[in-house]
């Protein structure tokens, strides 16, 4: 039986929970899945939730189980994880799950596989592929020790609407029991950093600009294009150095890493920092006057020439 | 402001292999002694242990077979012993090999090592020893009671770009110690505002410095036997650019490749990194890396200039040890199995005083007794002058090289030397025009199979900052803008071999100096080789920096 541990805010269920859900199915193979989902919020995630191909749902409340703590979230899995006794326990690989599941595992004494990027079985037992050395070379993985294994899966890796729905999840509550005094943290207001920033991860389409849009006076052509397209707006590192877009529109290395349906890379020359962030995209569009940019050879769709000519001619046909 | 305070009896600044080698020593001091257990801590810049070493690297065990007699049946990382010397002489096209290996660059009995596992093999050891080891923790203060050294700050952390606090702050920790032991690698910056304050380098030969770009690449199978060492000299520098490669033989076709240039070239349009990028161009070079992948990238600065130009290491409360000291053999091209010896010595020296509550200069002055009566001092003596010779070009180093090894090095000389910073020649000197344009003189196209531009190898040195935070090269710009352009060409944005510096045209044509500070590899090239000495390396927020592993 595989758990997979759920993330939503104020009721509503995040797209990466979704894909782990269609992690947690593929690793089933069958076998009963289990959602849980925590927090104020988690009855009405649960209904949403309830829609998946899976046995059941459990919102987890009560006491302190209502804003996100570490100690909160170990304690009140710990005990779903020994009620329900899983085989495996899947999470989305958020900074949520980066801030407890290592503890959470440690609590239970179980091992870890972090960041998976697919799941191989071979001999009947599965294997979790996972990135090494910054994405350049890829291991596949299997956890020893006794069950529960934890798995987290990288954002992107499994699409969310290719988990299966229909069936009739059995949604109940659950109060973990969490003795409040055993939560050592206190969760305030979510900070305004945190309420401002975009989840570039979430997006399904992107218009991302490079150095090639020369000045922040021409960033509204990037604009138009992405507004035709229902894009959210990115950028390679320059654009952000330079303020031109703030830095959580960064994508790359030490920016967001992105997987969305299309990505449309304009006037971004392909820098290895840049690529790792966005090559995951279903769909590749590159927009460069420099036929020899490297962006091209990890694009689908390229077009070699001037997008100050090209990108309002392409604004104008979408809108038709 | 509030900050914490830790007291502890020995401080020790930089997880590298001299501060190791200092926390071993005193762990096992403790051990024989018995006694009152001393406290003692150890700082470390890097995310984790060993991540921030890079090196050839040759391992000669001197010390390490002093300090861990059973290093290999207690694994130390060795990836394999020397079993064969080589040493050319290239030009552009060909190459000679010597017939006789020169006796200080023989490495039978030596070991191939990557630095960053070594080290991280050995924090390690110093974890089982009890020892609080701090990653993540840079030093960015000395801590002073008059000229008495009590102890270091730690960085702050949670600072933004404008140098706000942010939701994240933490303060720095003042770390008090009756005495810290210096380790913080090449042109430290603690070592650095030590020797601004105090007199320690009066009378010393100026620091001179190279730097070594190292890769590592996984070739085919059978192409080059594990334990073969190769040296070169010549192409891709020319006779006015000291330096030469490195090639190191490990196990599953790893090969170290490196390219050390002394930071004193006279052409202001040179490039280190693209001298680098031609070496794998070399038929030497290239034959061997055919096929192959480039799989690490790094670069670090190393003190070149040896015994004359090393420090007063002792001082109230302070020991200096390891590169922070200059205690590096360039004739031997080795500085691993010194910082080892200077740290175990400066452990021992701590410890006596600690124990005997003295730690007063007069009391901690007991180091230099020690590196005089050992064998540091019996291999770098010898070798004073070697490094200074070759200011005078490659003829006469390697003539005074050979009469060092005929003599013994009894010759009584003392050669100086000059900053290297000061050899840079203006672009009008060296090319008797300005009008030419701002380019690397010796650049290659990258084919991104053998040769890559700056900016992809970074990538591969996994080099990580937090983007919001403060810049931490601190450049006076106003001569950046008002002579350097027309006087040196913007050196920066070529000696700097992570693409940290970047010279942008505006849109009304004027020139603003980019700092691309997250790319920084922690090298220190910027720091030593800016012509005006106008560029302070200061550390980021701790944690930042390079993650390298087989370098």
């Amino acid at each position: 039986m595989v758990v997979v541990i759920a993330e939503q805010r104020n009721g509503t269920v995040n797209r990466a929970s979704w894909e782990a859900i269609a992690a947690g199915q593929q690793l089933a193979a069958g076998s009963p899945v289990n959602v849980v989902v925590a927090g104020a919020g988690s009855e009405q995630a649960a209904k949403e939730l309830a829609a998946a191909d899976v046995a059941g749902v459990i919102a987890v409340t009560g006491g302190p189980v209502e804003h996100y703590t570490a100690d909160g979230w170990i304690a009140a899995h710990a005990t779903v994880v020994a009620s329900v006794t899983p085989q495996w326990i899947v999470l989305p690989h958020t900074y949520q799950t980066r801030d407890f599941a290592p503890a959470l595992a440690a609590k239970l004494d179980r091992a870890l596989v972090t960041d998976c990027t697919g799941i191989k079985t071979a001999d009947g037992k599965p294997a979790f592929t996972r990135p090494v050395y910054q994405g350049k070379l890829a291991a596949d993985v299997r956890p020893l020790g006794e069950a529960p294994w934890l798995v987290t899966f990288q954002i992107g890796a499994f699409r969310g609407d290719q988990a299966k729905r229909g069936g009739s999840a059995n949604v109940r509550t659950m109060d973990a029991g969490v003795d409040p005094s055993a939560v050592r943290q206190t969760p305030e207001e979510p900070f305004q950093e945190a309420r401002q920033a975009v989840d570039l991860s979430e997006a399904e389409r992107i218009v991302a600009v490079g150095r090639g849009i020369k000045g922040p006076e021409h960033l509204p052509l990037a604009r138009a294009l992405a507004e035709a397209l229902h894009a959210e707006v990115a950028a390679s590192r320059p654009i952000c150095d330079n303020g031109w877009l703030p830095m959580e529109r960064q994508i790359g290395s030490s920016g967001q890493t992105v997987a969305p349906k299309l990505y449309v890379a304009v006037g971004i020359s392909g820098a290895i920092q840049h690529v790792v962030g966005m090559k995951g995209a279903r769909t590749i569009v590159a927009i460069n006057k420099d036929a020899e940019a490297p962006i091209f050879e990890v694009a689908d769709y390229g077009y070699v020439g001037d997008l100050f000519e090209f990108l309002p001619a392409l604004t104008a046909e979408l809108k038709k | 402001m509030e900050r914490e305070a830790l007291d502890v009896d020995v401080l020790i600044v930089g997880g590298g292999p001299a501060g190791l080698s200092a926390a071993l020593t005193l762990a096992s001091l403790q051990q024989s002694r018995g006694g009152e257990p001393l406290a003692i801590a150890v700082l470390e810049k890097a995310r984790e242990a060993g991540a921030h070493e890079l090196s050839g690297a040759v391992l000669d065990p001197r010390a390490l077979a002093e300090l861990i007699p059973d290093y290999r049946s207690a694994g130390a990382p060795i990836e394999a012993d020397v079993h064969e010397d080589r040493v050319y002489v290239l030009d552009a096209g060909g190459k000679l090999a010597l017939p006789l290996i020169p006796p200080p660059l023989r490495n039978h009995g030596n070991h191939i090592v990557s630095l960053n596992r070594f080290t991280r093999w050995m924090a390690a050891r110093v974890e089982e020893a009890g020892i609080d080891f701090f990653t993540g923790f840079a030093g960015v203060e000395v801590l002073w009671d008059g000229t008495r050294v009590s102890g270091v700050r730690t960085g702050d952390r949670g600072i933004d770009k404008e140098g706000r606090p942010k939701a994240t702050f933490e303060a720095g920790v003042d770390i008090r110690a009756k005495v810290t032991i210096f380790c913080d690698g090449v042109r430290g910056n603690l070592t650095k505002q030590l020797l601004a304050k105090l007199p320690l380098a009066e009378g010393r030969e100026p620091q001179q410095y190279a730097i070594g770009i190292k890769e590592l690449w996984e070739v085919p199978a059978g192409r080059i036997a594990a334990g073969t060492v190769m040296h070169t000299l010549g192409y891709p520098l020319r006779m006015e650019e000291f330096g030469g490669a490195f090639v190191y033989a490990m196990p599953e076709g790893r090969i170290s490749l490196g390219l050390v240039v002394g930071l004193d070239y006279r052409d202001p349009l040179f490039d280190p990194y693209a001298a680098f990028q031609r070496l794998k161009e070399h038929p030497l070079v290239a034959d061997l890396l055919a096929g192959g992948q480039r799989v690490k990238y790094g670069a670090k600065a190393l003190p070149e200039s040896g015994w004359n130009s090393i420090p007063q290491t002792w001082m109230d409360g302070g020991l200096i040890a390891g590169d922070a000291g200059a205690f590096l053999n360039s004739f031997r091209l080795k500085g691993i199995h010194l910082a080892m010896k200077t740290g175990m010595l400066a452990a021992e020296t701590a410890f006596d005083a600690v124990r005997a509550g003295d730690t007063s200069a007069t009391a901690l002055r007991a180091y230099q007794d020690r590196i005089d009566r050992s064998w540091v001092r019996e291999e770098l003596y010898p070798v004073r002058n070697v490094h200074q010779a070759f200011n005078h070009g490659l003829i006469a180093g390697l003539t005074f090289s050979a009469l060092t090894v005929a003599t013994g090095g009894r010759i009584p000389l003392r050669l100086h030397g000059e900053p290297g910073h000061e050899m840079m020649k203006t672009r009008a000197e060296y090319y008797g025009s300005t009008r030419g344009p701002i380019a690397a003189s010796n650049a290659v196209k990258a084919d991104r199979v053998r040769t890559f531009d700056k900016v992809t190898s970074v990538h591969f040195s996994g080099t990580r900052h937090d983007e919001d935070q403060p810049v931490h090269l601190l450049v006076e710009t106003d001569v950046c803008y008002s002579r350097c352009g027309e006087e040196y060409g913007h050196p920066c944005q070529r000696f700097c071999p992570a693409n940290v510096y970047e010279m942008l045209t505006n849109a009304d044509g004027t020139k603003r100096l980019q700092i691309n500070a997250s790319n920084c590899v922690h090298c220190k090239t910027c720091d030593i080789m800016d012509p005006y000495q106008v560029i302070t390396w200061v550390p980021p927020e701790g944690g930042g920096g390079p993650q390298y592993d087989g370098l």
